[in-house]
């Protein structure tokens, strides 16, 4: 459903010095897979995933999601396609602060079309085990449960791919093994997944490593016996 | 993705920064409190002026001063010289002159009557200033010209001397003393309510002008006086007519200055235009800069917020806001915090301009006027606030608002 042709992606410092986040990547995720991003810190990762999530736009190769070219998008079309088909969930969680629970799952509906949204909210919390904290407010809330309201808020518009950026980078052991039970469980329902990391114990969650260094791809695997949470917790 | 979603989204986060909220409010009730009052106020002023002025002097009435200078308080000539004969003198040879009123008076003479004392303006006419001055006696009646000629010891009254001096008893032929001297009371002048220099001109005597001079002033000058024009187009000829007549009658060499001030149509009109321009040029633009240093601090305000939430920015853009998105949120936020400042700043200004309307005496504040003025001003404030802001929020990239 995704796949990345030669993307090539370049910043320029201040400076003027160039930097080639992105070498000549091409990557291929079918429709259901867990697959983990890894590799060292300034290696790509993000880059990788902003693309992946058009939040940014590669300066060379093509990008087709569910195969439709979408590397020449304007940044309208780009943004109503996030709405749709990408749900985010970053490391530092990007709460609103004095906002609900609640609330804060449903900012994504703010900027959708969808007609009814009536009880979606609660429904996305269910799914993450926080019917009881709706009315919450982010400090009121654990990191892994606030990280737990960012994957509902993620998931509330039903999107067909969920990027995760270091999704455990600010949790304590426990949280982040709610957090990838938690994903585990959403793609056996079926949920596209791709998680960006750096540590090999959360990779060792997925069904597929991709190891990224200094822009390049330089191994691409399936997880022979991936760790399982959800059968661990029972 | 409904702008309308956004806006009552965006007006809700007023909510979520109360410290912001407050500080903006404040800055834009201040400046738009400060436009609203001087623009109702001077309103309510310009109002009051034009309606006294055109009372006073028409559009075809030429006034007369003892001593030169200014009208508006200059320094006067030495030595009265303005007398009656002066005035009779001009209205035989200037046919454009249709009638005439001389006065003379004691700002604030000492009035008796029985043991109750009061001080009130006392002023000396002829029968003929109920004409000239288009002020008539609502009861009883004016003195006439045989009691003008004979120095007859009548007054008029104001109301507030009836009040004051008579406590509600009927004035008409009771006896009242200006300083020592008995005057017969014939008649109650209709009220007429505070002039521009905010005196009370129904706390006034009015007696013939030779009683007045010969009786109690003791002088043989009179202070001055009004003309009236049959036509108002020939008022600035008339002036000039008046000015030779005066300076030959007075026997001023040509390098001596006017020792009469006369005053037309068009320097009333001119009075006028200055006090206009004092109300909606140069008052305004003192509230004016109150209501851009509201805005500024508003701007400043929001900038830093926009600061502080890059991250929530580039959140908004990653769950699908677009560019329009963000600015129309962070213009709304600042519009509806300001104009709600702006709509406590209208109510104050209103009530301000009010309170200064009643102690100035300038008649009613019109609500509608002050709601016109803050509407615009909170919105100029709101619109100042917010675009810089908004702009600036929705330039950034998601991808570094989000880092
Ligand atoms: N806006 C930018 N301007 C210049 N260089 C940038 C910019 N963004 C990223 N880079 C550089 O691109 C490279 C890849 O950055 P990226 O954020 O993708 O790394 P990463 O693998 O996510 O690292 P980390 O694990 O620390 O998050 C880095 O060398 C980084 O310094
Ligand atoms: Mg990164």
């Amino acid at each position: 459903m995704i796949e990345l042709q030669h993307i090539n992606k370049t910043y320029t410092r201040p400076t003027g010095e160039a930097v080639h986040a992105l070498i000549d990547v091409s990557l291929r995720i079918q429709r259901g897979e867990f697959l983990a991003i890894a590799g060292a810190s300034g290696s790509g990762k993000s880059t990788l995933m902003h693309i992946f999530g058009l939040l940014d736009s590669p300066d060379g190769g093509h990008y087709l999601l569910d195969g439709e070219d979408v590397s020449g998008l304007s940044v309208k079309q780009q943004a109503r396609l996030r709405n749709r088909k990408v749900g985010f969930v970053f490391q530092s969680f990007h709460l609103l602060p004095r906002t609900s629970a609640l609330e804060n799952v449903e900012l994504p509906l703010l900027y959708s079309d969808r007609g009814s949204t009536r009880g979606l909210g609660r429904k996305a919390l269910e799914a993450v085990h926080l019917s009881d904290r709706i009315h919450h407010r982010p400090s009121e809330l654990s990191g892994g449960q606030q990280q737990r309201v960012a994957i509902a808020r993620a998931l509330i518009n039903e999107p067909d791919l969920l990027l995760a950026d270091e999704p455990t980078g600010n949790l304590d052991r426990q949280s982040a093994s709610e957090v990838m039970a938690l994903f585990q469980a959403l793609n056996k329902a079926g949920r596209t997944i791709v998680v960006v990391t750096h540590d090999s114990e959360v990779a060792a969650h997925c069904g597929r490593i991709a190891r990224i260094e200094d822009g390049r791809i330089v191994s691409d695997q399936p997880v022979p016996q991936p760790k399982n949470l959800m059968e661990a917790a029972q | 993705m409904s702008p309308i979603r956004i806006v009552k989204h965006s007006v809700r986060t007023m909510a979520r920064f109360k410290l912001r909220t407050g500080f903006m409010m404040l800055g834009s009730m201040v400046g738009v409190a400060a436009l609203t009052f001087v623009l109702s106020a001077g309103r309510a002023a310009e109002r009051k002026t034009i309606e006294t002025v055109s009372r006073m002097f028409g559009d075809s009435a030429i006034l007369i001063e003892d001593g030169g200078g200014h009208f508006a308080g200059g320094p006067r000539g030495q030595g009265s010289r303005l007398k009656l004969d002066d005035l009779d003198a001009i209205a035989r040879e200037l046919p454009n002159v249709e009638s005439w009123d001389p006065q003379q008076g004691l700002p604030g003479g000492s009035v008796r009557h029985g043991d109750v004392t009061e001080r009130a303006r006392v002023m000396g006419e002829s029968e003929r200033s109920e004409h000239v001055w288009g002020r008539k006696a609502s009861r009883g009646e004016y003195f006439d010209a045989a009691a003008v000629k004979a120095a007859d010891r009548v007054a008029v009254v104001g109301e507030t001397v009836v009040r004051t001096l008579f406590k509600g008893e009927d004035p008409l032929g009771a006896e009242i003393r200006i300083g020592s001297v008995p005057f017969r009371v014939i008649g109650v002048l209709e009220p007429w309510g505070t002039d521009p220099h905010g005196m009370d001109r129904d706390n006034e005597v009015l007696v013939p002008i030779t009683t007045l001079m010969r009786r109690v002033t003791n002088v043989d000058t009179i202070a001055s006086a009004k003309l009236l024009l049959r036509n108002s187009n020939d008022a600035e000829r008339t002036s000039t007519e008046i000015r030779r007549i005066l300076r030959a009658r007075h026997a001023l060499a040509a390098n001596e200055p006017d020792d009469f001030t006369i005053i037309t149509p068009a320097e009333v009109r001119g009075m006028v235009a200055q006090v206009q321009k004092v109300l909606f040029l140069y008052l305004p633009l003192v509230a004016g800069v109150a209501l851009v240093v509201g805005a500024l601090v508003s701007a400043i305000l929001m900038l830093v917020s926009v600061n502080a939430r890059t991250g929530e920015i580039g959140l908004r853009r990653a769950v699908g806001a677009g560019i329009g998105d963000i600015r129309l949120q962070f213009l709304v936020e600042s519009a509806a915090t300001t104009i709600a400042g702006g709509a406590l700043g209208i109510a104050l200004g209103y009530a301000a301009a009010r309170a200064a309307a009643s102690r100035m005496h300038l008649g009613e504040v019109e609500l509608i006027t002050t709601l016109l003025f803050g509407i615009a001003a909170s919105t100029a404030v709101g619109l100042l606030a917010g675009t810089i802001p908004a702009m600036r929020a929705a330039r950034l990239h998601p991808v570094d608002a989000l880092r």
